[in-house]
């Protein structure tokens, strides 16, 4: 009795050691044809770049453009819901292990940072949010202190387009992070974030720097001229309320006033409280224009439209997409227009 | 195929993490299904969310050290009430898990930024790092060597507590002993296990176990086996799959499971 329970056990275990093997093999076996694009490293003699997430991955692509020896892939798979609390897949860590530059956005966006610092002492890592920030002053999302009047006098001391960072009035009740890292939302400090690309690429790959530097700079002076804000010099100075951090760039980007901001996302839980202060600065502000995304925005965008006259947006944050090397231009001129549709 | 995994340091890191703490889940298991304190550690695993909100308030950068000294004093506190006998044990535990989850929930939600802390349900044993490691190999170390002297005084407590009393066995600090011994394990292990699944991990190998074993000898080696298996066997499957490394380590457990509960029931 007792010999067979011992065999009993061995042959379970051996059977679930050989199941798990044959199924595993299938499955690389066939998902391999498919991956197999994706797959950085496979040569020794390149030069790896891993981006963080989509905005940066295009960023790197147009620094990158056709450059021989060099790979550029990215971390995040398209279907990732929410990057602040995307965890790093085998596979992912597969390619780091790989990799000699990772492209970050930073400003806390990508949560497991800090273990990959630990984890790959020797790779250098690119974080366009803190060039960004040490060249631009950029907003605190949990800062309560200031005031609307401030804010009005500090816009209208406010030289350049850029200033309208330090105008936002922030009624946001905490955020997942002290900064609003979507940085890349606005063009003009997107361009910044490919400028750190490019010299943080120069330093890392001195032999490409001049192709990294050409390219960077052609694809700054296209974000310049093909970003199409011209329909809405209206809103210069009208107050928006918005129900995604990342739209408090857009709005910016327009020299909008941001009056509010409700950072909606899959596990935010907004309190009632919350909500009627919401929509009660929407009726006292006047705000004719609330800017949110579809998928987690929806339902708070309607209540919105039926309890006050403000139209609600919905524009892409650029977290997911095609991956493709245009689609920041294409994606952002779209959420330009539907602002633009909604203004008329 | 084998040597290409661990090519990879993360891959070494998280073999050794595994190698260190599925036998102790394994070990402290038996005890956990023998004494009926299943609903216990579930309850432990679930206050990790109020110790890290604990030590969000008051400022403490490692979260590890606020969840582990939240999770002592829980245990300690659930052991006095359910001492006190007011209520039944699992009514009371379940309202402190609840309270728990709900206080830790509510100040992490605060302004929407569970989202930093939302990692901890799943757990991700690929982000393990060195001084991590030491921490196990430290834990591996206090239980094996608290299991090796009050493995006969546990087992008599949790076959009669009156007969191990008149033992002269201290039936009160031993169960405290013990309690603080799961919350330590608990703490310092659902970084990389998960809330969700913890207590799979801890119930799982030992329920598997109780179903073949005939003595008490029998029951904690088939336990160490099973918890050390599936957890080798998880890590390799999710590193070909790419799928999560704390959910295929329970698939592969719950499969022993039935499999030894079939067996079990025909015997």
């Amino acid at each position: 009795m007792k010999k067979n329970k011992y065999i009993f056990v061995l042959l379970l275990l051996i059977s679930i050691s050989v199941v798990c093997t044959c199924g595993t093999f299938f499955y690389v076996k066939f998902n391999n044809g498919s991956n197999a694009s994706a797959a950085s490293g496979g040569k020794e003699d390149e030069f790896v770049i891993m981006t963080s997430c989509n905005p940066v991955y295009i960023a790197t692509l147009n620094v990158v453009g056709d450059t021989d020896g060099v790979t550029v892939s990215n971390l995040s798979q398209p279907t990732t819901g929410c990057l602040h609390d995307y965890t790093l897949t085998t596979e992912d860590m597969k390619n780091l292990s790989s990799a000699d530059v990772l492209v970050v956005n930073g400003g806390g966006m990508e949560g497991y940072l800090d273990d990959v610092v630990e984890a790959y002492p020797e790779l250098t890592i690119i974080d366009t949010f803190e060039y960004v920030e040490d060249r631009v002053e950029l907003p605190e999302v949990e800062d309560h202190e200031h005031e609307a009047d401030e804010h009005s006098q500090e816009k209208s001391a406010a030289q350049e387009p850029n200033d309208f960072h330090r105008t936002v009035e922030d009624e946001h009740e905490g955020h997942h992070h002290e900064e609003n890292s979507h940085i890349w939302m606005d063009s003009e400090l997107f361009a910044y974030q490919v400028q750190a690309i490019s010299e943080g690429l120069c330093e890392a790959d001195a032999d490409h720097a001049d192709i990294y530097k050409e390219n960077s700079t052609e694809y700054i002076g296209v974000l310049s001229n093909y970003v199409d804000k011209s329909d809405l010099e209206s809103l210069q100075g009208a107050n928006v309320a918005v129900l995604h951090a990342a739209f408090v760039y857009t709005a910016g980007s327009l020299d909008a006033n941001v009056v509010a901001v409700m950072d909606l996302d899959e596990e935010r839980q907004v309190s009632a409280g919350e909500v009627s202060d919401f929509i009660e600065t929407i009726k006292e502000k006047d705000v004719k224009l609330v800017f949110a995304e579809y998928d987690y925005g929806n339902a708070m965008g309607k209540l919105i439209m039926e309890q006050t006259d403000a139209k609600v947006v919905y524009l892409e944050t650029l977290v997911h997409g095609s991956y493709g090397v245009d689609d920041y231009l294409t994606t952002m001129n779209e959420n330009y227009a539907r602002i633009a549709n909604v203004v008329e | 195929m084998f040597s290409e995994m661990f090519s990879y340091a993360f891959m070494i890191r998280a073999t050794i993490a595994i190698i260190l703490i599925s036998p102790l889940f394994g070990m402290v298991g038996t005890m956990i299904v023998q004494k009926r304190m299943a609903y216990f550690s579930d309850a432990l695993g679930h206050s990790a969310l109020t110790g890290i909100a604990a030590g969000v308030i008051m400022g403490i950068a490692n979260t590890t050290i606020s969840m582990i000294i939240f999770g002592i004093c829980f245990a300690l506190l659930l052991n006095y009430i359910s001492r006190k006998g007011l209520s039944s044990s699992d009514t009371l535990i379940s309202v402190f898990a609840s309270c728990a989850t709900a206080l830790g929930l509510a100040i992490l939600s605060k302004g929407g930024s569970f989202s930093n802390y939302s990692a901890i349900l799943v757990g991700d044993i690929l982000s393990i790092t060195g001084s991590e490691i030491i921490q196990l190999i430290i834990l591996f170390t206090v239980i094996l060597v608290f299991w090796c002297f009050s493995i006969n005084r546990l087992t008599a407590i949790s076959i009669h507590s009156t007969l191990a009393k008149s033992r002269s066995i201290s039936v009160r600090v031993m169960e405290d002993a013990f309690a603080v011994l799961i919350a330590l394990l608990v703490m310092l292990s659902i970084k990389w296990v998960g809330i969700l699944l913890i207590n799979a991990l801890l119930i799982l190998p030992a329920a598997s176990s109780r179903n073949i074993s005939e003595n008490f000898r029998e029951y904690t080696y088939f336990s160490i086996i099973f918890s050390l298996f599936s957890g080798i066997v998880g890590l390799f499957v999710s590193y070909f799959t790419d799928m999560a490394t704390g959910p295929m380590i329970v698939i592969i457990a719950s499969v022993i499971y039935f499999a030894t509960y079939v067996y079990g029931k025909d015997r």
